[in-house]
């Protein structure tokens, strides 16, 4: 099974963090949905033989797209590709740009799930991160989502943002947790360099929680999300029980899948090679090449066996239940716990890892400090 | 033929880092078409990358110009290009003595300034000619009344007729050429006398050897004539004579008033030192040239491979730095913290660092530097004599007789204004005052003496920021002097760590200690655990601070486009784990190694 990933660049207004490949301002979004649907046609006979459960438009801001593009661009990948019947399908959305009707029209496209981008639920830190939306427009978003349809919603949610205390991360979450949301995402802030936020928080104009906060506000708000009933089942994803999100679950398996749009990533077996290959980040040479015919592909990247596998250990030990040691076998032929011998039993000593017969994974202390024991894989 | 002396004209030029001397270099050899614009890169003379880029000269090199004066006859100009730290104030010595004047650049928009003014006085030691020039003046901020001003108030030379020219421009630089040949002197010394030639710096080629650059002050030099080196005995066989053009051209001979290379298979700059006096060995003169020294090497620190893997790759670097830089020592040295190194000497701080960066650029080195040390001189109680220049060699205190440290003889010079500052500078760097003297109403002259082991570590930043500047400085070892001194430790989390430890002055040791606990504390990264850091002077402990536990170190996200990009990010962190030092169970950064240095 392999995952479809659509991307969507388009944004009213770039938020302050955000280092993706996402376009404020006016763009041809008719020009971009004819690319996206010309790509898909493109990879129609590479991809025969696949079969794909899993659909996520993403963004940007996906829902900003008009209602009668996303439904072609839909229509385009159910006749393309090989599409299990009901997929779990994801659409991405900021509160501002929900509307009962857009709602409406992406349950009878067979969208099943919706996730909202909230951050936050104060109003100071949302302005203070350049969004657009309050709390109160997240919370007619979420009725209008319920009312529609949608029974799989998830949230995300940041923290170690500019003037967010402890206790206002947990009145957001407690926000999410209230309207009993399925799902919920929680991110501590990455400043990323080229960004808004990067050069303000450099020249002082903006200052962030240090460290030691930002580790509490985490430690504190993953505690408070467990009493709610809502599992850690990733470094930074929580859910109701049967309700992880699969697409990205996938990902963490080191699983195949297809990114189509703007910069959009994919990562596919070739005749036993592991290949990623990125697409254009620019607009015009993406839109350029697929309008021609051509893969708008940027960069294409043969991984050798090591590398997957390490890649394998690296987003596998993502997820709280770890990594599937008969899994890996299939794939590798050879068990990780053989393999990885030393890193395995020096993380165990360091209390970072448990092993059992079924699974490696990282010990609750191990999830923090992922990156130390990922160097010793390496 | 030799070239008729009453047209030879030596000089140099001094000035101000930035004031334009390399510029006003190329637009001579501009001028003089001795490089064709075309081939004009900039700041010809100063070849070493770290030179263009720092501004600054650390070799001594020169070139050769003709100039066709309005008198109608052909003048031969020799341009020597001095360094101009005190670091290398012997070299600056006797480059100058090499030259008859010395043109003296002052920016027309900032003024005097206070480093101009020690190789000024220098050049006065030698008798030179000063020709002032005001520079800059096409910039809209020039003020060269104000420059000529101080030219003539704070040096006391006239200068009212000083050439103002632009050197980028190359605005009255024809000027200044007339100048130069009218108002410096020729040569005298005579041609007939035996030869004796001043070596004002040497360079090493890796096809000619070692060369000698010389100024021939009596006599004439040949291929093929047997020298000697008065100061060394050493005796060679010349192969090749020659000038600068700038680049090297052999001619048939050197000639009593003219300056060029001597090549002479010599193996390294070791065996041609800065100051010797080469003679003939048929016919030799009966005297060297006055001003002979033998530079020592006065700071000390130990030089570790980043990657242990690197020590025979630097042991080579080493090897090749010092054909080329005679007054660098070295020697093998092991450390508990970094493992094997060499202990090396340098004359000062600015000769370090530049050491230091050459091996790291042009032998693609990473170095781990330990915090420069002096040599001190111990009596142990059996009476025995050891000098030390490693801390960690210092014999146990129980042991110790006495210590003695190199005194310095500090003289420093400084508008009326800042003289407040710096004496208090002075005192806290356990300076003791000697004299002050009104060289005239602007300029006072603090003679102090100071303990080297104070102005090694960051005595001259400081005078530079309380004086903006305007004090210069210039020391000589004096003598040693017996003092009480004591080994600062330092341990990270229990663990003691060597390449840290210093020697200081037992009243400086609780402040010193606090600082660098407080540095090292800023400069240790986060770990898991918490890292506590300790100062101590055997084994009593007198300053701690403490690094507190890493919370977290996970990516946040990580999604499909993500992993590439997040697998680069492990694998730069994973490169910057192996540039680390372990010292016990905690992991030490290079820089924290000369946080002992870069403390205020």
């Amino acid at each position: 099974m392999a995952g479809i990933y659509v991307h969507i660049p388009f944004c009213k207004r770039k938020c302050k963090y955000c280092d993706f490949v996402s376009l404020a301002g006016v763009h041809d979004y008719s020009a971009y949905a004819a690319a996206l649907i010309s790509e898909i046609r493109l990879y129609k006979p590479l991809v025969e033989g696949r079969i794909f459960d899993t659909i996520f438009i993403g963004g940007g801001t996906p829902s900003l797209l008009p209602i009668e593009l996303v439904c072609a661009i839909v229509d385009e990948l159910r006749s393309c590709f090989d599409i299990v019947k009901s997929p779990e399908f994801t659409i991405e959305a900021n509160p501002e740009s929900l509307t009962f009707e857009k709602l409406n029209v992406y349950r009878n496209l067979g969208i099943n799930r919706l996730s909202i981008g909230l951050q936050s639920g104060d109003d100071d830190v949302l302005r203070a991160i350049g969004r657009i939306h309050d709390k109160a427009a997240f919370i007619n978003a979420f009725d209008a989502a319920r009312a529609a349809g949608f029974n799989n919603i998830n949230v995300d949610l940041m923290h170690g943002l500019p003037g967010q205390s402890t206790s206002s991360y947990l009145d957001s979450i407690r926000l999410a947790c209230k309207l009993e949301c399925e799902h919920i995402s929680s991110y501590s802030l990455i400043l990323e360099e080229h960004t808004q936020l990067y050069s303000d928080v450099i020249n002082g104009k903006i200052t962030l929680p240090d460290e030691d906060t930002a580790a509490e506000m985490e430690d504190s708000g993953f505690m408070l999300m467990n009493e709610f009933g809502y599992m850690r089942y990733e470094i930074s994803n929580f859910s109701k029980p049967g309700y992880e999100c699969k697409h990205n679950l996938n990902y963490w398996d080191n699983g195949e899948y297809l990114g189509l749009g703007l910069n959009a990533h994919s990562a596919m077996h070739f005749s036993n090679r592991w290949v990623r290959w990125a697409n254009e980040a620019s607009l015009s040479s993406y839109i350029i090449k697929a309008a021609n015919g051509k893969l708008p592909v940027e960069t294409t990247e043969e991984i050798d066996r090591d590398e997957e596998m390490f890649e394998t250990i690296m987003v596998g030990l993502r997820k709280t239940a770890g990594i599937s040691r008969r899994s890996f076998v299939e794939r590798f032929g050879i068990d990780p716990v053989e393999h990885y011998a030393s890193a395995i039993s020096e993380a165990i000593l360091d209390g970072f890892m448990e092993v059992s017969d079924d699974y490696i994974r990282l010990s609750n202390r191990g999830l923090d400090f992922q990156n130390e024991v990922l160097l010793k894989f390496m | 033929m030799a070239f008729p002396r009453e047209l030879i004209r030596n000089f140099c030029i001094i000035a101000h880092i930035d004031h334009g001397k390399s510029t006003l270099a190329d637009r001579l050899m501009e001028l003089t078409d001795t490089v064709s614009a075309r081939d004009m890169e900039e700041q010809l003379l100063d070849s070493m990358d770290i030179e263009r880029e720092r501004g600054i000269t650390i070799k001594s090199t020169a070139v050769r110009m003709f100039y066709t004066h309005t008198d109608g006859k052909r003048y031969m100009l020799n341009l020597i290009d001095t360094p101009g730290h005190v670091d290398f104030t012997y070299e600056v010595s006797r480059a100058l003595a090499a030259c008859e004047g010395a043109v003296l650049i002052v920016d027309a928009t900032q003024g005097i300034e206070a480093q101009t003014l020690a190789n000024v006085y220098l050049a006065l030691d030698n008798d030179l000619e000063i020709l002032p020039v005001i520079n800059k003046i096409d910039l809209p901020s020039a003020d060269p009344q104000n420059a000529i001003h101080e030219i003539e108030d704070i040096i006391g030379i006239p200068a009212e007729d000083a050439p103002q020219v632009s050197a980028k421009t190359g605005l009255n630089v024809e000027q200044l050429l007339s100048r130069i040949v009218t108002d410096f002197p020729a040569p005298t010394g005579e041609i007939k006398a035996p030869l004796r030639a001043l070596i004002f710096d040497s360079y090493y080629d890796n096809y000619k050897g070692a060369l000698s650059y010389v100024r021939i002050v009596e006599g004439v030099v040949r291929a093929g004539d047997k020298i000697r080196f008065m100061h060394s005995g050493n005796e060679f066989e010349v192969t090749e004579v020659g000038v600068f053009t700038p680049r090297w051209k052999p001619t048939d001979e050197l000639s009593a008033g003219e300056v060029g290379y001597i090549s002479a298979s010599i193996k390294s700059v070791a065996e041609t030192k800065v100051g010797d006096t080469i003679t003939l060995v048929d016919n030799p003169a009966p005297e060297p040239l006055q001003g002979y020294k033998h530079a020592s090497p006065m700071v000390f620190c130990g030089i570790y491979p980043a990657d242990g893997a690197e020590y025979e790759n630097l042991r080579d670097a080493l090897e090749k730095l010092i054909l080329n830089d005679a007054s660098i020592s070295y020697e093998p040295e092991t450390s508990q913290a970094l493992g094997y190194g060499f202990r090396c000497g340098f004359l000062g701080l600015l000769h370090m660092e530049i050491a230091q960066e050459r091996l790291e650029r042009e032998f693609d080195l990473n170095l781990v530097t330990t915090a420069p040390s002096v040599v001190y001189r111990v009596v142990t109680m059996d009476g025995s004599e050891h000098w030390i220049d490693n801390p960690s060699n210092l014999p146990d205190p129980s042991q110790i007789e006495r210590m003695e440290e190199p005194m310095c003889k500090a003289h420093i010079m400084t508008p009326p204004e800042y003289v407040g500052t710096i004496m208090e500078l002075c005192q806290e760097k356990r300076g003791i005052f000697r004299d002050m003297v009104y060289l005239e109403e602007t300029r006072v002259k603090l003679t102090y003496n100071i303990p080297l082991n104070e102005i090694i570590f960051d005595f001259f930043d400081n005078l530079k920021s309380r004086s903006r500047g305007y004090a210069s400085f210039d020391y000589e070892i004096e003598d040693y002097v017996q003092s009480d001194l004591v080994k600062l430790d330092f341990l990270l989390n229990g663990d003691m760590c060597d390449a840290l430890s210093t020697i200081v002055h037992r009243d400086k040791a609780y402040s010193k200690g606090r600082a660098v606990a407080e540095k090292l504390q800023e400069v240790i990264p986060r770990q898991q655990f918490e890292i506590p850091i300790q100062a101590a002077i055997g084994g009593k402990i007198i300053a701690r601070e403490t690094v507190r536990a890493l919370r977290k170190d996970v990516l946040a996200k990580c999604y499909g486009g993500d992993i590439t990009r997040k697998k680069k990010l492990l694998e730069k962190q994973k490169e910057g784990k192996k540039r680390m030092r372990q010292i016990g169970s905690v992991e030490l950064p290079s820089e924290a190694f000369m946080s002992v240095l870069r403390i205020n």
